[in-house]
C-alpha cells in the first residue's frame, strides 16, 4: 500500500466532523450531544495535525493544544449546566426541554 | 506499515464515533468515545505529533471522559426508551450533512492535495514547548485565564447555597 | 528579552493586566469577606470595587487612545492601537452599566464569582478586540463566551434561565466547532496564522490559480460560526431564549459588549483577511461574483426579515430585544457588502461598522439598564408588566424612550447616524451604478417596520393605563448610569462626523496594520 496522503487525512477528518454534527442535531440525550460536540472539535484537530504533518510546520499542533484546552473548559461548563438542569427538572433530554424544541 | 496503521486507526476512529452517536445508553457512548479518542491518538502518532498524542490521551481519556462518566452516574441517566432521533431534526441534519459532504467532495477533487509531500515537523514535547512559550506565550496565558474562568463558572452553577441567607429567592 | 524590554510592553497590556487582577480580586474578596459580611453588603462592596477598577481601565484606555501609539505582538496575537482602545472603552462602558445593574439585583448569590465571570468575559472581549491572528481569535472568543454561558444560566432557581443558558452553550459550542473547522482549512491551505499574512497570501494567489475550493469552504464554515456569534438569521435561534432566560445584567452584556466584539471580529476577518475573496453582490443576481459576499448578503436579508418581523409579534421585553438584535445584525451586515466591482471596500465601510457597533452597544446597555429599573416594581418582564410604567417611574421610562428612539433610528439620536453611515457606505461602494440599491432599499423598508415596533413598546410604557400605580423607586447609581449612557448616545449623535473622522484618522481603521 502506498502511504496515505494529505487528502486521506482530510477525508477522515471531514467524515468525523459530519458524524459529530449529525450527533449534535439528531440526538436527544444532552450528554450525547455534548460528546458529539467533542467529536466535531476533534475532527478539526485531526485536520490541523494533518496539515502540520504535510508541510505547515508545528503551528498547527500548537493550535490543537489550545483546542484541547478549550474543549475541556467547554465540557466542564456544559456538564455543570446539565447538572443544574437535572437538579431542577430531573431530565437531560432535549424533548423534555421546551426551549430546545425547534 | 504506516499505510496499514493509518487505515486501521481511521476505520476504528470513524466506527467508534458512529457508535457514540447511535448507542442509546450514555455510559456506552462515553466508553466508546474514550476508545475513539485513543484511536485518534494513534493517528496523531502517525502524524509525528508525539506530544499531542499524549495530551489527547491524558486530557480526553483521563480528564474529560472521567468528568462525563461522573456526571452520567450522578444524573442516573437512563437509556433512551423511545427512538433516539427526532423527525424535524432529521431534515435539518440532512441539509447540514449535504453541505459538509460537498466539502468532502472538494477534498477528494482538489488534485493539489494528493501531491503534498510530508514535511519534517516533529511534534516532540521540546519542540512544541519551545514554540508555545515563545511565539504563543500570550495565547497560552489567555488559555490559563480561560480555564480559571471555566472553573469559576462551574462553581457558580453547581455550588449549593452556603447559608440560610444565601437561599434562592422564592420567585 | 530582558526586563527593560518588557516594561514598555506592559504599558500596552495594562488594561488587560488590570482586568485580570480585578477578576482575581473579586474572587479573593468573596473568599475573604464571605464570613464577615452578608450577601447584600458583599454585593455592594465588591460591585463598587469592580466599578472603580473598570473606571481605572477607562483612564488607561483613554491614555492609550490619546497617545496614538501602536504595537503588534506575537504574529498578530495582540495589536494595541488607539482605535482598539476606543472599542475597548465602549465595551468597558457597557459592562460597567451591567455591573451597576447587578449592584442590587436580588438573585445574585455567588457575588464575587459573579463579578469575576463578568470581568473574565470583558477580558476575553479585550483580547478579542486586539486579536489579529486566528488562534487568538479562537481562544479569546471562548474566553468571552464561556463566562457568559455560566452567567446566562446563573439564576439556578429558574428553569428558563438554565434552559436559556444551555441553549446558548449548545449553539455556542456548535459555533465554535464550525469556526474551528473553518479555521483549520483556512490555516491549513494557506499556512498563515495572522490576518495580515492571510490577506497577503490571498493577494498572491490571484496570480497563482486562486486559493482553492477547500480554502473557500473554510471561509464559509467560519461565516457560519461568526453568524452564530453575532446572532444573524438563520443562526439566531439561541438568542431569544438566552436573552429571556438570562438575568438582566447578563442579558445586557450579551446584547451590548459581546455583540460589539463579535461584529468587530467579523469585520476584521471578512473585510480584512478575506477581502481578496469577497466577490460582490452588485446589481442583479446574474452579475454577482462568487466569494463570501453572496453568503453574507443572504445572512443580511434573512436577519433583516426574521429579526424585524418576529420582533413585531413579541410579548416579552427581553425576547423583543433579542429579535431587535437580530435585525441590527442584518443592518450592520449591509455595510460588509459595501464593495465596488473590483472588490475594494467603500472608504466609509469600516468606520461606519465600528461607529454602529459602538453606538449599538451603548444604546442596548442603556435599554437593558432602563428595563432593569422598570422591572424593579414589575412582576416580570413581559410587555404587560410594563403597562403605564411611565407613570410609576417616569425617570427610567424617559430614558428608555430615548434609547428606543435611537435603536429605531430617529434623528438626532446616534442610532440614526449609525444607520445612515451604514447605508451611505453601501451606496457609495458602487455609486455610479447603484449596485447595492436593492439591498439598501430592502433594509430601509425593514427599518420602517422597526420604527413601528419600537414605538409600540414606547406606547406600552407611556400611553397604556397602569393597573398598579405605586411608584417604582430607581436607585441613584442606576440613574447616574442611565444619564451617562444617554449623554453618550446623544453626544455621539450630535457630533457624528467628528467621530467618524476620528475613527478614520486612527490609522488602518478597523483593519490590519501593514
Amino acid at each position: 500500500m502506498e502511504p496515505p496522503g494529505l487528502n486521506h487525512w482530510l477525508v477522515v477528518s471531514a467524515m468525523l466532523f459530519c458524524i459529530g454534527a449529525a450527533g449534535v442535531v439528531l440526538r436527544r440525550n444532552l450528554l450525547v450531544v455534548l460528546m458529539s460536540l467533542e467529536i466535531m472539535l476533534n475532527a478539526a484537530n485531526l485536520a490541523l495535525v494533518a496539515f502540520s504533518r504535510y508541510g505547515n510546520g508545528l503551528d498547527g499542533q500548537i493550535f490543537v493544544f489550545f483546542v484541547i484546552t478549550v474543549a475541556a473548559a467547554e465540557v466542564a461548563v456544559g456538564l455543570a449546566i446539565l447538572v443544574a438542569l437535572y437538579r431542577l427538572c430531573g431530565t437531560v433530554r432535549v424533548s423534555d426541554i421546551a426551549t430546545l424544541k425547534l | 506499515m504506516e499505510a496499514a496503521l493509518f487505515h486501521l486507526f481511521s476505520f476504528l476512529t470513524l466506527a467508534g464515533a458512529l457508535l457514540v452517536i447511535t448507542r442509546r445508553d450514555p455510559v456506552n457512548a462515553a466508553m466508546l468515545l474514550v476508545l475513539t479518542f485513543f484511536f485518534m491518538a494513534g493517528l496523531f502518532v502517525l502524524a509525528h505529533a508525539w506530544f499531542l498524542a499524549a495530551a489527547q490521551i491524558l486530557v480526553y481519556a483521563g480528564a474529560i471522559m472521567v468528568l462525563f462518566l461522573f456526571v452520567i452516574m450522578l444524573l442516573d441517566a437512563k437509556e433512551e426508551t423511545r427512538r433516539c432521533f427526532g423527525r424535524v431534526a432529521g431534515v435539518g441534519a440532512l441539509a447540514v450533512g449535504g453541505a459538509l459532504l460537498a466539502a468532502l467532495a472538494g477534498v477528494i477533487r482538489d488534485g493539489r492535495l494528493w501531491r503534498v509531500p510530508a514535511g519534517d515537523a516533529e511534534g516532540t514535547t521540546a519542540a512544541v514547548g519551545r514554540l508555545l512559550f515563545n511565539t504563543y506565550l500570550l495565547p497560552f496565558e489567555v488559555a490559563s485565564v480561560l480555564l480559571l474562568a471555566a472553573t469559576v463558572g462551574v462553581i457558580v452553577l453547581i455550588r449549593a447555597p452556603r447559608r440560610p441567607d444565601d437561599a434562592p429567592p422564592s420567585a | 528579552m530582558n526586563l527593560s524590554d518588557l516594561l514598555p510592553l506592559l504599558r500596552f497590556l495594562a488594561p488587560e493586566i488590570l482586568l485580570s487582577a480585578l477578576a482575581l480580586g473579586a474572587l479573593l474578596g468573596e473568599a475573604a469577606l464571605s464570613r464577615l459580611l452578608g450577601v447584600e453588603k458583599r454585593q455592594n462592596l465588591l460591585g463598587w470595587l469592580a466599578l472603580l477598577g473598570l473606571g481605572a481601565c477607562l483612564v488607561i484606555l483613554g491614555d492609550q487612545a490619546a497617545r496614538g501609539e501602536t504595537l503588534a505582538l506575537g504574529r498578530g496575537a495582540f495589536v494595541a492601537s488607539p482605535f482598539n482602545a476606543l472599542l475597548k472603552t465602549a465595551a468597558t462602558l457597557a459592562v460597567m452599566a451591567s455591573v451597576t445593574m447587578g449592584l442590587r439585583a436580588p438573585f445574585v448569590r455567588h457575588v464575587g464569582e459573579n463579578y469575576a465571570l463578568v470581568l473574565f468575559s470583558l477580558l476575553g472581549m479585550f483580547f478579542l478586540l486586539s486579536a489579529e491572528s486566528l488562534l487568538m481569535i479562537f481562544v479569546a472568543l471562548e474566553l468571552t463566551s464561556l463566562p457568559l454561558y455560566a452567567l446566562a444560566a446563573s439564576q439556578k432557581g429558574a428553569r428558563r434561565s438554565i434552559e436559556g443558558g444551555l441553549k446558548y452553550l449548545l449553539f455556542g459550542g456548535l459555533s465554535a466547532a464550525f469556526l474551528l473547522f473553518g479555521i483549520s482549512y483556512v490555516y491549513g491551505m494557506s499556512g498563515q496564522g495572522s490576518l495580515a499574512g492571510l490577506r497577503d497570501w490571498l493577494v498572491a494567489q490571484r496570480t497563482a490559480g486562486g486559493p482553492g475550493f477547500l480554502f473557500l469552504t473554510g471561509v464559509c464554515l467560519m461565516i457560519v460560526g461568526l453568524g452564530f456569534k453575532i446572532a444573524a438569521a438563520p443562526f439566531h435561534l439561541w438568542a431569544p431564549d438566552a436573552y429571556e432566560g438570562a438575568p438582566l445584567p447578563a442579558a445586557a452584556i450579551l446584547a451590548s459588549a459581546s455583540k460589539l466584539a463579535g461584529i468587530v471580529v467579523a469585520a476584521r476577518l471578512l473585510l480584512g483577511a478575506f477581502l481578496p475573496v469577497a466577490g460582490n453582490v452588485l446589481g442583479s443576481p446574474l452579475s454577482w461574483h462568487a466569494g463570501w459576499s453572496p453568503a453574507v448578503a443572504a445572512l443580511a436579508v434573512a436577519s433583516l426579515t426574521v429579526g424585524n418581523l418576529a420582533a413585531l409579534a413579541q410579548r416579552n421585553a427581553k425576547r423583543f430585544m433579542a429579535y431587535s438584535s437580530v435585525a441590527h445584525a442584518g443592518n450592520v451586515l449591509v455595510a460588509f457588502l459595501a464593495l465596488d466591482a473590483s472588490g475594494r471596500p467603500a472608504a466609509l465601510a469600516a468606520p461606519a461598522i465600528a461607529y454602529y457597533a459602538v453606538i449599538y452597544a451603548l444604546t442596548n446597555a442603556g435599554v437593558f439598564a432602563a428595563i432593569h429599573a422598570l422591572a424593579w416594581g414589575a412582576r416580570g418582564d413581559d410587555f404587560a408588566d410594563f403597562r403605564g410604567a411611565a407613570r410609576r417611574a417616569p425617570f427610567p421610562a424617559f430614558f428608555l424612550l430615548i434609547f428606543l428612539l435611537s435603536l429605531a433610528g430617529v434623528p438626532p439620536m446616534a442610532g440614526f447616524f449609525g444607520k445612515l453611515f451604514l447605508f451611505m457606505a453601501a451606496l457609495q461602494a458602487d455609486a455610479t451604478h447603484w449596485g447595492l440599491a436593492w439591498l439598501v432599499a430592502y433594509a430601509l423598508a425593514m427599518n420602517v417596520v422597526a420604527l413601528g415596533y419600537y414605538l409600540r413598546f414606547a406606547r406600552v410604557l407611556w400611553v397604556e393605563p397602569a393597573e398598579d400605580l405605586r411608584p417604582i423607586s430607581t436607585p441613584l447609581e442606576l440613574r447616574v448610569a442611565l444619564v451617562a449612557l444617554a449623554l453618550l448616545v446623544l453626544g455621539l449623535g450630535v457630533f457624528p462626523s467628528s467621530c467618524l473622522a476620528a475613527f478614520r484618522t486612527m490609522g488602518g481603521v478597523l483593519l490590519l496594520r501593514g
